[in-house]
């Protein structure tokens, strides 16, 4: 394996600084919302995840037309490790959404389309992660998991579009509307929320490296022993 | 022969092929219907639903347990070409390997029609809520296609997993989900006495999954086969 490049390093410092300084200004910087209070400053790194898992498996769908045509194992691995990382951006989406949610909706879980596309996506790549482990060579599992990381992709918006339409015409108790869009931030606000998106895509491009390098050295690892 | 006439000439050659077998066996279309009645009368103890039940509900009952029952067919259409080889046998097929992923998911629509069309006789019996609605076959056409294209390239892949026989439902449903939503909507806006018009949107819906995972297929269903 080769040393920890340079690049990585300065990724590694960058994502540090960002998300503590994307956590000092929320906190000690940003106003506190008028209607909804305190609880509001969870919305700067709910979509900052929400964003950054959307990307990764934009991502693993991307490396997974890259193996396909190219057939080499980097890009599967580029693939697994956005998976993985998407998975965990969107859990930490979901969980921060309903510590947000229970205050504000005065429930924990909302069948609101975006809600449910987020948990039915998590759904599909942990599908993912099963299909993987029962795979027996590291070619069907790259092969395999490519078709699957772009279909899965494909259905995606067909999902959120289908239950957006579904809501519309069953009209929900609680009203969805104000996550998010319809509050007006002031300026601090939208400098956080700006600061955590760019801090966010940063780490996501950290974490998958890393993850990246580790797969990397398994296959090599795998490749040695044989 | 024109290679395209060869294409459509091998697709018909499978589905003929498997109604052959199911003819002979008959282990998948009445296993698939016994378990879709099975799920109606398990959700009605369940769910604890009245004998005339509301038309969004019977809706859903019936995509619920179509879509269930499919998937026994789907993993047993898919494992019979692994028993004996016998996919070896249609590898050789001179076309390109799509031909088998369109003969399979043809035969595995005709089998799931098959199936719908006498559950929903029955299924208006048991819940005093009439099913024989004509315009209500085009979508269970439709939405029982879409499925099936994406259960097809599904079990394909899954069959060559070790967990095979767990597999296809963990990966079919939660991509199946939007194939699922429009066609109970569909199906409900119909059975509620509402226009093929006003359902319109739902079908469109199907109608892009239909497009969406056959394209998957003709793409995908090569990589997937080969060894």
């Amino acid at each position: 394996m080769s040393k920890k490049p340079l690049a990585l390093i300065i990724l590694d410092i960058l994502s540090l600084v960002g998300v503590l300084g994307a956590l000092g200004l929320i906190l000690f910087r940003t106003p506190v919302e008028a209607t909804m209070g305190p609880v509001q400053k969870v919305f700067y790194f709910h979509v900052a995840s929400a964003w950054a898992g959307m990307l990764s498996f934009i991502l693993a769908a991307v490396a997974g037309v890259g193996y396909l045509s190219t057939r080499r194992f980097s890009w599967d691995w580029l693939s697994l490790s956005a998976v993985e990382v998407g998975v965990v951006f969107g859990l930490i989406a979901i969980l921060s959404g309903m510590i947000w949610a229970l205050p504000i909706w005065n429930t924990w879980w909302v069948w609101d389309p975006r809600l449910t596309t987020t948990a039915i996506m998590e759904l599909i790549y942990s599908a993912y992660f099963i299909l993987r482990s029962g795979l027996n060579t590291p070619e069907s599992r790259a092969r395999l998991g490519a078709v699957y990381a772009i279909v899965g992709a494909a259905t995606v918006p067909l999902t959120f579009f289908s239950i957006r339409l579904f809501r519309t015409i069953h009209p929900v108790v609680i009203a969805t509307g104000n996550s998010g869009s319809t509050f007006n931030m002031s300026p601090r606000m939208l400098t956080a929320f700006f600061i955590s998106l760019v801090t966010f895509t940063l780490l996501l491009a950290d974490l998958v490296w890393h993850r990246y390098r580790l797969a990397a050295l398994k296959a090599k690892r795998n490749k040695e022993r044989n | 022969m024109n290679p395209f006439l060869r294409y459509l000439k091998i697709i018909l050659q499978i589905i003929r092929k498997d109604i052959q077998v199911e003819w002979r066996g008959r282990q998948g279309v009445p296993v698939m219907l016994v378990f879709s009645l099975l799920v109606v009368f398990l959700f009605n103890f369940a769910l604890q639903l009245s004998p005339d039940l509301q038309a969004g509900l019977a809706a859903g009952l019936l995509w619920v347990s179509l879509a269930f029952a499919s998937t026994l067919g789907l993993n047993r259409s898919v494992s019979l070409e692994r028993e004996s080889s016998a996919l070896d046998g249609l590898l050789l097929a001179p076309a390109d390997r799509s031909a088998i992923f369109f003969g399979k998911s043809l035969s595995n629509l005709l089998f799931t029609t098959l199936v719908a069309l006498v559950l929903l006789p029955i299924f208006s019996l048991f819940y005093g809520q009439n099913l024989l609605n004509l315009s209500l076959i085009p979508i269970i056409l439709l939405g029982l296609w879409a499925y099936t294209s994406l259960g097809t390239l599904l079990a394909a892949l899954s069959i060559q997993a070790r967990t095979r026989d767990v597999l296809l439902p963990v990966l079919l449903y939660p991509l199946a989900l939007p194939i699922l939503i429009a066609a109970v909507e569909a199906s409900r806006t119909v059975l509620s006495g509402g226009t093929m018009e006003e359902s319109r949107s739902w079908i469109l819906i199907l109608l892009a999954c239909v497009i969406l995972f056959n394209a998957a297929g003709l793409m995908f269903f090569e990589t997937i086969l080969e060894e």
